[in-house]
């Protein structure tokens, strides 16, 4: 076989970083092979398609030398970010911005443009505007455009992680039919839709080692345990983890009302955008929103923070909503993009926020700050900058800072999405502990196996409206499905 | 920016933006020193005119987006009418001294704020920002560097909003902020600017892996000339301030030629 | 192989323009805020008008090269502009020249000092630009001299404060977050611990 991407004795450094990233990495993939790179968050995976693509360091100044690097001529990246791959706003302007730059003559491009949209299965007008497409739908016109480079390898840097279920699925039967006879070097956590692809994996550790490499489903079975401990999700996770688990749901049947909703409407501007007919929340419920893309699920929980107008019954532990003055002392509300919450400068901080606002004693603060921090395992970290941590780190610290002042309501927006399977359970485990003590979740998720496994409710959302309200059957312990 | 409005194209649409921006560029700079009122009115009334038939959007919204520009009207005009110096006193109150010659000098220059923003309103309504910048390439070699990163930055303005918003929201989940007006800033400056700064960096690393350079010899998806709707364009401007200034001269509205 | 592209690399001109559409949200708000203060009199409204040079201050604090400071004051006006700003294309002709007074002060340190002093003098620069286009629109010149006075010092001392002290204090809440020093090239140390 001939090789068409190679590095010999790779040493690479981020700035301000104490220890090398790589040192004397060497590596060669040869002509159509299919690779999948393994490893825990933080080992370097991405940074080396980077650097075998020659991003690094012609894009991204990043210090690194090697004996040799050996660069495909032809070559396609697909980012992670479906929203900052883009420059243009229209589907069209996005593929022929990719045409331009190699030169070909405006007078094929549309044709070009239809036969790649084609390809990866988009069918939409070509003048769409990108902003209305679906996750999935994005990253298969992000195929599409570097497919029109006309690219021998193809870079795939975790090209399903901020995507949900369904486009996951379709974004790598795009991959399969487009990629046949071509070299695909790929980067992802999420393997269950890769591995009968693959024909070769190799596994990195945290110090950027290599630690295996060889035929796929050698290297997957031989080295599951490593895999597993580095949370990727690979097929047959959850029965592992459940089955590991013991699982039993403690029955926290509970009488106490939470939230009691009838005819309850909100609002943005003067459309009605979701409605509830009638709901009752009580006590001990873990309730999973569930419902298409723009159904109207965030909205929901929108609505029940009053982030938007609302009207109808809603009462808060049998007390008229309207007469609770601040919503934020019973419910907790974590945001998709824990960023946007964080107001201070260092974990510690983030956490003892709203007791400050609160004015509560502070020997109560550090109490109740300390107690936080070692639960939700960030007590390391507590002096860091909250925006530092890692993805994990950053959700679990969103999770804290919310219910820091008692508030026995979380609502959660999507909040094990684009996680690892590690962080996934960690964060679940949390809340059923929550749980367990009264406390009620309302939880927006795409997650069929969160459903199954630990809600207790489920609420689907149609076109703006609660359409369906079922309980989850009390099953026992699932027994574990013999994996892969 | 992307109002979700149905608009008619006009002959105005299909002008080349850079010839369109030039012409309105000399046009302002023209009305700086225009100081006889009468000419201003008359001109201001031009541009009226062709806003609100050239457009191409429905009434409603013309009347919309007009809206504001009444407010910095009598902002723009308020402090001088009522502080600028002048000799025919018509009201004095305290430090507020009203004259004849400020409140012209005032009325004046709230004409001028109109026709500035007329100007805008013709432009912003009548052009894609994607037609600007691929005219701004080719007609006056702006260096595709610049021109595809303001392109970029224009498709990020709604998510932007989005974000804003969201962080408005996040805050109030929170529990507000309550240390001034500096502190509550930077609650909603950093998290946007930390998120703006990650996504250029990972646009910019995403278009040169699509193989963007300044030095390659690129072809353009549009290719943006001049046609009769640009004669069209300098013809009408041509006459609208010829009109503007002959009238303004002879058939004065204020016996005042110039209001400095 | 990087740094041999001449003027601003892509990357950085992207970030310029990108923290400056931010500003543009920002300055696009701060129209309303600022006809309705000023009905209120005595300039009050001057003192806020220095937000409108902020953009220039905080892309030379984080980017940290010529031209970014110009580049940012015209992205920040041509956002505020598309959004559909009140002033129209007024806004644009002013960007340029507040850009470009901001980027003289900041040559004039030759690109070497990134502190709270420079972005405040170079918040001066522009609040000379924005009175020079001033002078020639709005007959400042004619306001009663006690009147024209208040309106100056409004002006310079808001834009020190907002443009100066508050946007090195911003650039430096930043820097701690982390993603300011994505900006900033490699040390010469970073490449000699490669051979460590």
């Amino acid at each position: 076989m001939k090789p068409i991407a190679s590095v010999e004795r790779l040493r690479l450094k981020f700035p301000g970083k104490d220890t090398l990233l790589f040192k004397d990495l060497s590596i060669t993939f040869y002509e159509g092979e299919k690779v999948l790179l393994l490893g825990p968050s933080g080992c370097g995976k991405s940074t080396l398609l980077q650097v075998l693509s020659g991003l690094i360091p012609h894009s991204i100044d990043v210090p690194m030398k090697a004996e040799r690097v050996q660069l495909p001529d032809h070559w396609g990246y697909v980012f992670q970010d479906p929203d900052s791959q883009f420059c243009m706003p229209f589907v069209d302007e996005e593929i022929a911005f990719a045409l331009e730059n190699i030169g070909v003559p405006r007078e094929q491009m549309k044709e070009r443009i239809e036969n790649l949209l084609e390809a990866v299965g988009l069918f939409v007008d070509p003048h769409t505007d990108i902003h209305t497409l679906s996750g999935g739908m994005k990253q298969r016109l992000a195929l599409a455009s570097v497919l029109a480079l006309e690219p021998d390898v193809l870079f795939l840097d975790e090209p399903t992680a901020m995507i949900d279920e369904e486009g996951t699925k379709e974004i790598w039967q795009t991959v399969k039919q487009i990629a046949r006879d071509k070299t695909v070097i790929i980067v992802e956590h999420k393997i269950d839709h890769v591995l009968d692809f693959v024909d070769r994996i190799i596994l990195l550790n945290d110090q950027g080692k290599i630690i295996a490499d060889g035929q796929a489903q050698t290297v997957f079975s031989h080295y599951k345990d490593v895999i597993a401990s580095q949370g990727i999700w690979y097929p047959g996770v959850w029965d592992e983890y459940m089955a590991k688990r013991q699982y039993r749901r403690s029955v926290v049947q509970q009488e106490e009302k939470m939230i009691h909703l009838r005819q309850f409407r909100g609002y943005r501007l003067r459309d009605v955008k979701i409605r509830v007919e009638e709901a009752t929340v009580r006590a001990g419920e873990w309730i999973a929103i569930t419902g298409k893309n723009g159904a109207g699920k965030s909205t929901l929980l929108h609505a029940l923070m009053k982030l938007i107008r609302t009207d109808g019954t809603y009462e808060l532990y049998g007390e008229d909503s309207k007469r609770v003055k601040q919503l934020h002392r019973l419910l907790a509300f974590v945001f998709q993009n824990p960023e946007f919450q964080f107001v201070a400068n260092s974990v510690r901080e983030e956490i003892a926020y709203s007791l400050r606002l609160e004015k509560r004693k502070e020997a109560e603060i550090a109490e109740t700050v300390e107690r936080l921090l070692r639960r939700f395992h960030l007590w390391e970290q507590q002096n860091q900058h909250p925006y530092q941590l890692s993805m994990g780190q950053k959700r679990r610290l969103s999770v804290a800072a919310s219910i820091v002042s008692g508030q026995r309501i979380f609502l959660l927006d999507e909040p094990t999405f684009g996680q690892d399977a590690k962080n996934t359970f960690a964060l679940l485990e949390l809340l059923e502990s929550y749980r367990e003590q009264g406390a009620t979740i309302l939880m927006v998720t795409h997650d069929e196996n969160i459903v199954k496994h630990f809600a207790t409710r489920r609420w689907v959302i149609e076109d703006g409206r609660l359409v369906k309200d079922e309980p989850i059957s009390q099953h026992s312990p699932q027994a574990a499905v013999p994996s892969v | 920016m992307k109002w979700n409005i149905h608009y008619r194209e006009t002959w105005l649409h299909h002008t080349n933006p850079s010839l369109k921006l030039m012409v309105l560029l000399l046009l302002f700079i023209g009305v700086l020193f225009v100081h006889n009122p009468n000419v201003l009115i008359n001109f201001s009334l031009g541009l009226l005119l062709l806003f609100m038939l050239y457009t191409g959007y429905p009434w409603k919204f013309l009347l919309l987006f007009f809206l504001p520009f009444f407010l910095v009207f009598v902002s723009t005009a308020s402090s001088m009418i009522l502080f600028g110096e002048g000799k025919t006193t018509w009201f004095r109150w305290g430090l507020i001294h009203v004259t004849e010659e400020s409140f012209l000098r005032g009325m004046h220059l709230g004409f001028r704020a109109l026709s500035f923003a007329l100007l805008g309103l013709l432009f912003s309504l009548t052009t894609r920002p994607v037609c600007l910048f691929y005219s701004l390439m080719q007609q006056l070699k702006l260096k595709p560097k610049y021109a595809y990163s303001f392109l970029a930055g224009v498709r990020l303005i709604p998510m932007m909003i989005e974000e804003f918003q969201t962080v408005r929201n996040a805050l109030k989940v929170r529990g507000g902020v309550n240390n001034g007006l500096f502190e509550k800033m930077k609650r909603y400056a950093i998290p946007l600017l930390s998120q703006s700064i990650r996504r250029a960096q990972r646009i910019a690393v995403a278009m040169e892996a699509k193989r963007f350079s300044d030095d390659n010899e690129r072809t353009f998806y549009y290719e943006i000339g001049f046609g009769k709707n640009d004669i069209m364009l300098v013809v009408v401007f041509i006459v609208v301030t010829a009109v503007a200034y002959y009238a303004g001269v002879h058939y004065p509205y204020i016996p005042v030629e110039d209001v400095r | 192989m990087p740094a041999t592209t001449k003027g601003l690399k892509l990357v950085d001109i992207l970030t310029t323009i990108v923290i400056s559409v931010v500003f543009g949200i920002i300055y696009k708000i701060w129209g309303p805020l600022y006809y309705s203060v000023k009905p209120l009199g005595f300039h009050i409204d001057q003192l806020i008008y220095g937000m409108w040079f902020i953009a220039a201050s905080v892309a030379y604090l984080l980017i940290r090269k010529p031209g970014v400071a110009l580049l940012a004051e015209i992205a920040a006006s041509s956002g505020e502009f598309i959004m559909g700003s009140e002033w129209g294309l007024e806004v644009l002709i002013y960007g340029v020249v507040q850009g470009l007074l901001a980027e003289v002060v900041f040559a004039a340190f030759r690109y070497k000092r990134f502190d709270a002093l420079v972005v405040s003098l170079g918040a001066i620069g522009a609040t000379i630009g924005s009175l020079v286009m001033d002078f020639y629109k709005g007959y400042i010149e004619a306001l009663a001299p006690w009147n024209l006075a208040l309106f100056l010092i409004a002006r310079f001392i808001g834009a020190i404060v907002i443009s100066g002290i508050f946007a090195a204090s911003l650039v430096k809440a930043l820097e701690k977050t982390g993603v300011a020093q994505m900006l900033r090239p490699a040390s010469k140390d970073d490449y000699d611990a490669l051979d460590r």
